[in-house]
């Protein structure tokens, strides 16, 4: 099984780690990963902010790029969500028939992590160690446009040493909303307050999502705060093992 | 009123909709209802949950054999502590307890509706799963004034007028109603920080007597 | 006191409205606000979602009542002129406005003929939509609300919040306040019973009394020519009972094919709105019956910019609204802010899509940003409305629009989407514009190797969180490397 990384813009720039977590995962359950190095971004941020034609020139690109990879792996639910909700109207309305065949080859195709562990894998215990008190928030994308259900919960439940507590509210969205973070910051921030009383409430160490946006978000105020919990994208819990464990970031 | 505007509306809805299907009658036919029709509960607890649902809504509800309806009609309204009692014009003579001022509704003033203490009036049929009566305002339902103005209505409900979903309501409808009612409990609101307080305006106590089929 | 949710009287008119981060950013410190709101829609979801939750035919309830709507839509040309038939024969008279001027015209005309000098309401958004209550004052007649929230909001000169909840923002304590000063009631408490028997007190004299009433409607049944009411209280079934004369008012989607078709809608929509299995009070009545109810009936059909809509294709699916308000219970924006920041009788995330379209995009354009697009609404929706899909297409409406004006060009959020698409459209490019973004941002990182304090529009992200500073080695960084080892 060849497995080609999307590691989305985001996560290559600001959470190298998480690409790093997902290489050393993906590599001990015996997948052989590759990096196609003209990719950048999906489109979602122009997408949702309204700036379509900007978007759908971004789509084709990851479309062009991917035409022969057996597998793409995306470690960002809301990425994945791009391409599945939105490609298909953009390819619609601005493409031609040939890069909607291209794309609609290439979409079954395409994984959110967990999904490829758990549906094409067919891997719950990835042999992960992590032993620390986690609290796992499910990012709206990941929850509502993927509906990935008890995917990350199944792989929770088989990381060793992990105690998993419930988080309140679990469906409420954090607030960062892409641009909506910064256009209504506001709003954005008192939606943030709300979602972190019920993170805090758990008292974990870690609060961990399949999205590094939601938890730059919460990371962000935490941060802020000086609290004592950290955010850190699943993968990194799912790659730790007591030979490697997680890599400590600031 | 502006028959240019008519026209003008209709002419733009034709156009936004220019292209759809022009069977309309089929396309209606061929909608997808995978929804609940009809029921599953056997007559027995049909009863049981319309009495359960009415209960829980607070309205009195008495069972009674098909004999003594008169009579638990009477015993109802004699509880209640009242005495005008207003009724519709095509109400069974017998349901007019003696010792009760009655006036039937051949066509009273809102001021003497609005002196009546009580209603009582049939029904024509029951929605078990939501506790809904519905009147369909026939000559023994009456005038929707008299089951609207009194404070106190007593309700005539059959069992064999019980039905379990609202779908199964509609299919015994064999045609539309030119006016109902449909009642799921006395009046209610919650507008004052979503704290549930009854009767507001609309009769505050409903009763409901419930005639079985067969004597038990 | 009097202005329980804002400083100042709540606008709801799109045109005047401030823009909604602007709205937001003052009602965020109502805390009162925020209380009374979370309370509320943490009520009614709850009760939603258990109703929900027992009701083993929901999705296919959901999807038979979206087909529904779908297919009225389709033919609401013939289904419109059904309606005006049949209520027509049954005695009614059906009136059309194009908008909400003539609406306005046509009920002034109406209710001078009746030389009405009062009129008693059933709730309607829609009267709100066309700013009625002003127009019948101005005439020198009194509209007076009889559902409860808009007596609390007609008294104390406040806008309603809330489609099914128009006062969720006002708590018992308010409601007391007003009502012992309107009603002159100075002993009375702030019991919830008791403030809602004064209600019943206060508003029997005017059912009795007041032969002019007006509506709106829940549903207009096409194969028979009726009207469909759904309420609670009762007070709907006080204005369609007594008067002389009854006005509805209704948008011209509010139409079903037929009489039958309640059987899937009553469902959804009384699970929805209040979380009941049905509500307390359902009206139907059809045209004039003799001797019972109002003998002059008119119905005002309003189009007020949904043809428009009607003929996006995208957009369509907004009218399918039933206004049941459970989009506005869920959704972690409204949440916080409540309704008035929308500058609209329509708010929540159904305002938000259908407010700016019934203005042209020529106002509330901010509202299809109001959003953080979670998705929740669309799940809740009875009538499946995809409204995080209809946001981002109004959001690409209005940057389309936005792209004409020269100004905008220079907009700090414009300039970077652009420039960012020119980064993301070659590698090369995202690499020098990642170094060059890490060295930048290496001025504001301080020790710990975060970001605390951004300037221009990351100042709006670092004012509640820090930012952590850019790593050395980004991913494909360290791949190229790695690749280049083995």
């Amino acid at each position: 099984m060849r497995a080609s990384l999307f590691i989305t813009c985001y996560n290559d720039t600001l959470y190298p780690e998480t690409g790093r977590a997902v290489v050393r995962l993906l590599e001990r359950l015996g997948v052989e990963v590759e990096f196609r190095s003209a990719q950048t971004c999906c489109g979602q941020m122009h997408a949702n902010t309204g700036f379509r034609s900007e978007a759908y020139s971004q789509a084709k690109r990851l479309v062009r790029l991917y035409q022969d990879a057996e597998a793409v792996v995306i470690p960002s639910s809301s990425c994945v969500a791009m391409i599945r909700d939105q490609y298909p109207g953009l390819f619609e309305e601005l493409g031609n028939q040939e890069l909607r065949d291209q794309f609609a080859a290439l979409l079954p195709r395409v994984y959110e992590l967990s999904e490829f562990l758990i549906d094409e894998l067919g891997v719950e215990d990835v042999g992960a160690y992590f032993p620390h008190r986690v609290t796992y928030h499910a990012s709206c994308h990941g929850l509502r446009a993927l509906r990935l259900g008890d995917r990350p919960f199944r792989l929770l439940a088989k990381v060793r040493g992990l105690e998993l507590i419930a988080l309140e509210n679990l469906d409420r969205c954090c607030g960062f909303g892409g641009t909506f973070s910064i256009k209504n910051a506001e709003v954005s921030s008192a939606m943030l307050s709300t979602k972190l009383l019920d993170v805090q409430k758990t008292g974990a160490e870690y609060c961990t999502a399949l999205d590094n946006s939601c938890l730059m978000h919460l990371g962000g105020a935490l941060h802020r705060q000086f609290a004592a919990m950290k955010t850190v994208h699943l993968a990194q819990i799912l790659a730790s093992t007591e030979a490697n464990p997680m890599e400590e970031t600031t | 009123m502006d028959p240019i505007s008519r026209q003008a509306i209709l002419d733009r809805i034709r156009k936004a909709t220019a292209g759809g299907a022009p069977d309309v009658a089929g396309s209606y036919a061929g909608l997808e209802r995978s929804y609940v029709r009809s029921g599953k509960l056997g007559a027995d607890d049909r009863i049981a949950l319309m009495i359960e649902r009415l209960r829980e809504y607070d309205a009195e509800v008495v069972e009674t054999a098909p004999d003594s309806l008169a009579e638990a009609i009477q015993e109802q309204l004699a509880a209640s502590g009242r005495r005008r009692f207003v009724a519709p014009e095509g109400l069974p003579a017998e349901w007019l307890a003696e010792g009760f001022e009655w006036k039937i509704d051949h066509g009273l003033s809102t001021a003497e509706v609005e002196q009546a203490e009580g209603v009582v009036t049939n029904s024509f049929c029951g929605i078990a799963d939501s506790g809904t009566i519905v009147l369909h305002h026939s000559a023994a339902e009456g005038r929707r004034i008299i089951s609207l103005l009194p404070d106190w209505h007593l309700c005539v409900l059959r069992a064999s007028q019980v039905v379990e979903t609202l779908p199964e309501y509609f299919a015994r409808c064999s045609e539309a109603p030119v006016l109902a009612t449909y009642i799921s409990g006395p009046s209610a609101t919650a507008d004052i920080e979503m704290t549930r307080i009854k009767g507001v305006h609309g009769p505050r106590f409903l009763h409901v007597v419930v005639e079985r089929d067969e004597p038990r | 006191m009097s202005h329980p949710a804002n400083e100042g009287h709540p606008v709801l008119d799109p045109v005047l409205a401030a823009p909604f981060p602007q709205a937001a950013f003052t009602v965020l410190r109502n805390t009162q606000l925020r209380k009374n709101v979370a309370h509320a829609t943490d009520v009614i979801q709850g009760k939603r979602n258990r109703l929900v939750a027992e009701k083993t035919d929901w999705q296919e309830l959901r999807s038979a009542a979206s087909a529904l709507r779908t297919h009225v839509l389709e033919n609401l040309g013939h289904y419109l002129e059904q309606f005006e038939e049949r209520c027509t024969a049954a005695g009614g008279v059906v009136h059309w406005a194009k908008d909400a001027a003539e609406a306005r015209a046509i009920f002034l005309d109406i209710l001078r003929q009746e030389q009405a000098s009062d009129v008693i309401k059933i709730k309607t958004m829609t009267s709100a939509e066309i700013q009625l209550n002003p127009a019948i004052e101005a005439a020198g007649i009194k509209a007076f609300e009889t559902d409860l929230a808009e007596i609390i909001l007609q008294l104390g000169d406040d806008e309603p919040s809330h489609i099914v909840v128009p006062a969720l923002h006002v708590n018992r304590t308010q409601v007391r306040e007003i009502f012992a000063r309107k009603m002159n009631l100075p002993e009375l408490s702030d019991d919830p019973k008791e403030l809602t028997n004064a209600a019943r007190t206060f508003l029997r004299e005017k059912f009795l009394r007041v032969p002019t009433a007006i509506s709106g409607a829940n549903f207009l049944i096409a194969e028979t020519g009726s009207v469909v009411i759904v309420e609670s209280e009762g007070n709907g079934r006080m204005c369609l009972t007594l008067p002389k004369t009854m006005i509805t008012l209704a948008g011209i989607e509010k139409v079903i094919p037929r009489f039958q078709d309640l059987e899937v809608m009553l469902q959804v929509l009384a699970r929805s709105a209040t979380g009941e299995r049905m509500n307390p009070y359902s009206s139907l009545w059809t045209g004039v019956t003799p001797g019972d109810g109002p003998q002059r009936f008119h119905v005002v059909l309003l189009d007020n910019g949904r043809s428009d809509i009607l003929a996006r294709r995208g957009e369509r699916q907004t009218l399918k609204c039933i206004r049941c308000g459970a989009c506005q219970n869920t959704c972690p924006v409204y949440r916080q802010t409540g309704g008035h920041a929308y500058g609209s009788p329509y708010a929540g995330p159904i305002g938000a899509i259908l407010t700016p379209q019934l203005m042209h995009l020529e106002h509330a354009q901010t509202l299809p940003y109001a959003s953080s697009l979670c998705g929740a609404c669309y799940e809740v929706c009875p009538v499946k409305i995809n409204i995080p899909e209809v946001l981002i297409d109004l959001r690409a409406q209005v940057t389309d629009k936005e792209r004409e004006e020269e100004r905008r060009f220079f907009d700090p959020m414009y300039l970077g989407m652009r420039i960012a698409n020119f980064i993301f459209a070659s590698a090369g490019r995202f690499r020098l514009a990642q170094w060059m973004g890490r060295l930048g941002l290496r001025l504001f990182t301080r020790k710990d190797g975060w970001i605390h304090s951004l300037p221009s529009l990351g100042a709006r992200w670092t004012m509640t969180r820090d930012l952590r500073g850019l790593p050395d080695e980004t991913f494909r960084r360290w791949w190229a490397a790695r690749d280049r080892k083995d």
